[in-house]
């Protein structure tokens, strides 16, 4: 209860109002997050399969293999077979980007269906399915691809917790130890925030390997859940941050000599915490984006930190809170600055171009983002430049003033906590463009003939076509002529018909096509078997924007 | 409502100019065991240019096809096995012409001409039903393929280059 009484009353400084708007923002924004439609598209994106999904093989293969946008290990693989009887598949290996999974059994005619959930670098999981069939396809058997909504708000609720822990916990540690002189003002507040985040990581750690494997909430205190959540780089997150608190409260709770090391050991465990794993560490260039993390964990842990035992400091004793201040006021601005450019550095690798910033959800939680952070930078500017040269020499009024403009930030640093959470569930644009230039890939296959059709890159804009054609029952299919026609009757688009070429090495090439628009087109292929014979077959294909 | 109904009349004009622009045959029904005078009406050539040779497939079960030559024209037939045995005259015939070529000559876009030949439909051809006669048109350094034939329940307007063809009717 002690430890909680400081915090009640810095939020009594922003007014209720502000607290239950803050926090208000904060659930809201979460649940945009969450109900948003393109979480459900994963951070590394399936960029071929072999079978193709769709396809249909004359036998059953002796192996499958699935190409990624980049490296990924496989979490749970599973084969369902026409009977809706799942077979697990456990011998799989890895090569760069792709898995190649070897079949146990000779598979019977009919549609199975090939499940997968792998995790990447970032240490978010992502999970898919493709059809594939033998011989004939048949009803596909169900699998459900449903999201558990439980565990994604346990990774959200566990990832601001720890977030608090972190950046509250450990850097208003380091505010109190280096910063706050003798009085520690608040140390009930940073030690709450640091048991909080230690409750908080082990917590994400569990529903990290729930998400994983994407077991429902019941299964949370399975050992395997666990060890999974340790396998993937979050668990390293979570090891790091783990040490990161503890080093925190040695500061404080240990001998006073050993406080400055340890606090700034903790600092520096914030940082490489959040360098572990996430979209920003895992982009590339690695050289770049994993100390730019970690310089960014550390500016927020620095400033976000001294927040709560300022604002408590200079509620009370006006002497020591204006040392705190001065010491602090000092420091901030090369502080901030080394945040912000870190900052953009990583905004600027992760959404590339200004209209990801609209067009994905990635892009709309990093304008939330901004936007708090304006209202954030001119609460601090406004304080810096105007209340603290007055607050530093210790006047009364200008002093309570400042604390009530550091509870209001506190609460904007808060919900800017919520939203980096929210990003957990986001692909970066980066990772979209990467998925979105890969080829989409069509398996057309009818009585008399069947074809292969990948268009590359697989979204809107100049594209080439590349066709294997083959006779109904897989045998070889020499064409006089073929012609590609695409066609989107919805869009009052004239069909796009392009003759192919040879290039001599077995397949048909259309090349300077351009596609307008993204969408479902319409592909049709024209084979003229013989003079008077022509074959058309056509399928559905979904062209990315 | 207004414009709705003038982009229907306008697909309705458009689409009757489109059957009027394909290559089609004269006499649009024939009895089957009968004699059948082909006319191939050809109303265009190849995107503007000038029409140079007009090939025609015989479909199984048509019979005895004698070309009618045209001047100007070189005129050439296929022959072929058929794929069974058909009577004609109580005499057995198993092979004969299996396509026809007119090539050689120049029709320009502007002008229309016909080309003829007969055959015998045999009896065994199967009554209310459609018989199509794939035709290539050859034109400089262009080929139109009027050769499309619908699909099972698919509908013959929507093909955009339909082979011609002819509805049989039961044997008189």
């Amino acid at each position: 209860m002690n430890a909680i009484r400081p915090l009640q009353s810095t939020d009594k400084a922003g007014g209720p109002a502000a607290r239950i708007a803050g926090w208000l923002l904060a659930v809201v924004i979460g649940l945009i997050v969450m109900a948003s439609p393109s979480q459900a598209f994963g951070h590394a994106a399936l960029i071929k399969a072999d079978p193709a999904d769709g396809a249909v093989l004359a036998q059953s293969p002796a192996r499958f293999s699935l190409i990624f946008s980049e490296p990924v290990s496989p979490l749970v693989l599973t084969l369902v077979k026409p009977d809706g009887a799942p077979v697990p598949l456990t011998s799989f290996r890895l090569a760069d980007q792709t898995v190649t999974i070897d079949n146990p059994q000779a598979l019977g005619s009919g549609t199975h269906v090939l499940s997968w959930r792998v995790i990447s670098a970032d240490g978010h999981p992502v999970g898919g399915s493709l059809l594939f069939s033998i011989g004939v396809p048949t009803e596909a058997p169900a699998v459900s691809e449903a999201i558990d909504w439980p565990p994604r708000l346990a990774l959200w609720v566990g990832k601001v917790f720890l977030y608090i822990g972190l950046f509250l916990g450990v850097g208003g540690a380091f505010a109190l130890v280096w910063l706050a002189g003798h009085g520690r003002v608040g140390q009930s507040f940073v030690t709450a925030t640091l048991l909080c985040g230690l409750i908080a990581a082990p917590f994400s750690l569990g529903s990290q390997g729930l998400d994983a494997l994407g077991a429902p909430f019941s299964r949370f205190a399975e050992p395997i859940i666990w060890r999974t959540g340790l396998a993937t780089s979050f668990g390293w997150t979570v090891l790091i941050a783990l040490v990161a608190l503890g080093l925190g409260l040695l500061s404080l709770a240990g001998p006073r000599q050993a406080a400055k090391p340890l606090a700034l050991a903790g600092l520096a465990g914030v940082g490489a915490a959040l360098a572990a794993s996430g979209h920003a560490s895992a982009a590339e260039p690695q050289w770049l984006t994993r100390p730019m993390v970690f310089l960014h964990g550390i500016g927020i842990a620095f400033w976000a930190g001294a927040l709560a035992p300022l604002g408590l400091a200079l509620k009370g004793t006006s002497v020591e809170g204006g040392t705190f201040l001065r010491r602090f006021s000092r420091m901030i601005m090369p502080v901030v600055g080394v945040l912000a450019v870190a900052g953009i550095v990583l905004a600027v690798i992760q959404v590339q171009t200004p209209a990801a910033l609209l067009a994905t959800a990635y892009g709309r939680l990093l304008l939330v983002k901004l936007g708090l952070l304006v209202f954030l930078f001119t609460l601090a500017g406004i304080n810096r430049w105007r209340l603290t040269a007055s607050a530093e020499v210790g006047a009364t009024e200008v002093q309570r003033r400042l604390a009530r403009s550091i509870g209001v930030e506190m609460l904007i640093v808060l919900a800017i906590f919520g939203v980096a959470a929210g990003w957990r569930f986001t692909p970066p644009p980066r990772a979209i463009a990467i998925a979105a230039a890969q080829p989409v890939s069509v398996h057309i296959h009818a009585l008399q003939a069947m074809a292969d059709l990948t268009i590359m890159p697989g979204h809107a804009g100049p594209v080439s076509a590349s066709m294997i054609i083959m006779t109904g029952d897989f045998g070889p299919l020499d064409a006089k002529e073929v012609t590609l026609v695409l066609s989107k009757p919805d869009s009052g688009i004239e069909p796009l018909k392009r003759a192919a070429t040879k290039p001599g090495d077995g397949s048909w090439r259309v090349d300077n096509l351009v596609i307008p628009v993204p969408g479902r087109w319409t592909a049709r292929i024209d084979m003229l078997v013989s003079d008077f014979e022509m074959v058309k077959i056509e399928a559905p294909v979904d062209i990315r924007p | 409502m207004n414009k709705y109904l003038l982009s229907a009349g306008a697909l309705l004009a458009l689409g009757t100019s489109a059957a009027f622009s394909h290559i089609t045959l004269e006499t649009q029904e024939a009895a089957v065991g009968s004699t059948y005078k082909a006319v191939l009406r050809v109303p265009h050539g190849c995107d503007g240019k000038a029409t140079t040779a007009v090939r025609v497939q015989i479909p199984e079960g048509v019979i005895a096809v004698k070309p009618m030559p045209k001047p100007g024209w070189t005129l050439q037939t296929k022959k072929g096995k058929y794929e069974k045995s058909y009577e004609l005259y109580g005499q057995a015939v198993t092979d004969g012409v299996k396509e026809v070529d007119w090539s050689g000559g120049s029709l320009p876009d502007e002008f229309y001409d016909e080309f003829v030949f007969r055959g015998t439909l045999t009896a065994d051809l199967p009554a209310d039903r459609k018989l199509y006669f794939p035709v290539v048109q050859e034109c400089d350094g262009v080929v139109e393929r009027w050769i499309e034939i619908p699909a099972a329940g698919q509908d013959e307007d929507a093909l955009e280059t339909p082979a011609p063809g002819i509805k049989l009717l039961p044997k008189k």
